[in-house]
């Protein structure tokens, strides 16, 4: 695998998916591939959210090289809770 | 506001292997759930039992737990309702222990008198609105696309599960990960209410 390249664990809904992503590139990058390779429809991009897996909320603009993350890092893409009440 | 009735109009087989997946992901990363305190108690098709803690707290509390049934899925979506951890008796409104408030924004501010410059967006106020929902005399239930009691209500007859399905908005780790985003993070302390009550005089040494 090229020196910028990196598998990242995907969980979406719970689903687990490996996204290869390149690291000068913004993490939301990985977020429409991990969606279609888990055959998550119907939804843009944009209506998913990022977590760590201490879920805390990750800033998908950042590059991901910036965040430094381990060989073995799991990342959790959820559904938004979108319009409630 | 009562949930409708749940009726299993699709095949078993079908919904039992929709659950049993929901189940087997869960399980293949209970060890990550169960660092941000996420504990799967008991999964028994259609019904699943999980209890939420606040690992962030000390010491840290079993803050709910969350009954799912999943009866008709995936032709509808599973019913969740936030449940007393021990007792697992739905909470009633006033006994909750977390509302999901979320920050969303209000209608744009109008000012009498006051105009605008052009191309200048009215102002905003950030509001409160809670996730968990009830009527006054029905049980609370968890407002938002991919739970059958949102889409239940007749407020929202117009967004059909149809539309959520395709992105798993039903699914078990979805529903559990609005419900920590919004009830079991924002916790950061106790609320510790201190009642002082005089019984005697503090008193030096006595004389000689």
């Amino acid at each position: 695998m090229p020196d910028n390249k990196i598998q990242i664990a995907v969980i979406v809904n719970g689903q687990a998916t490996v996204v290869e992503a390149n690291l000068n590139a913004p993490l939301g990058t990985i977020i429409p591939r991990a969606l279609e390779q888990t055959g998550n429809t119907g939804q843009p991009p944009d209506n998913w959210e990022l977590r760590d897996a201490q879920g805390t909320l990750l800033d998908t603009s950042k590059i991901i090289a910036s965040f430094q993350f381990p060989p073995d890092v799991r990342l959790f893409l959820n559904l938004k809770a979108g319009v409630g009440g | 506001m009562t949930s409708q009735q749940l009726v299993q109009s699709v095949d078993p087989a079908v919904s039992l292997a929709k659950f049993a997946r929901e189940i087997a992901d869960f399980r293949s990363l209970a060890m990550d759930y169960g660092r941000r305190g996420w504990f799967l108690a008991e999964a028994d098709y259609p019904r699943a039992f999980v209890v939420l803690a606040a690992p962030q707290l000390s010491p840290p509390p079993l803050v709910t737990g969350v009954l799912f049934d999943y009866t008709d899925y995936d032709l509808r979506p599973p019913s969740v309702r936030l449940v007393n951890a021990f007792t697992r008796e739905p909470w009633a409104g006033a006994e909750l222990p977390t509302t999901l408030r979320r920050r969303v924004e209000g209608p744009p501010l109008v000012i009498q008198g006051f105009q605008l410059p052009p191309g200048a967006a009215a102002p905003r106020i950030l509001q409160e609105q809670p996730l968990i929902q009830a009527y006054p005399d029905g049980l609370p239930f968890l407002c938002i696309a991919g739970v059958r009691e949102y889409h239940d209500h007749p407020a929202h007859s117009g967004d059909a599960w149809e539309l959520h399905r395709p992105a798993g908005a039903g699914r078990l780790v979805r529903i559990l990960e609005v419900i920590d985003t919004y009830g079991l993070r924002p916790l950061t302390g106790y609320n510790v209410s201190l009642t002082p009550q005089i019984v005697g005089y503090i008193q030096g040494d006595p004389p000689t």
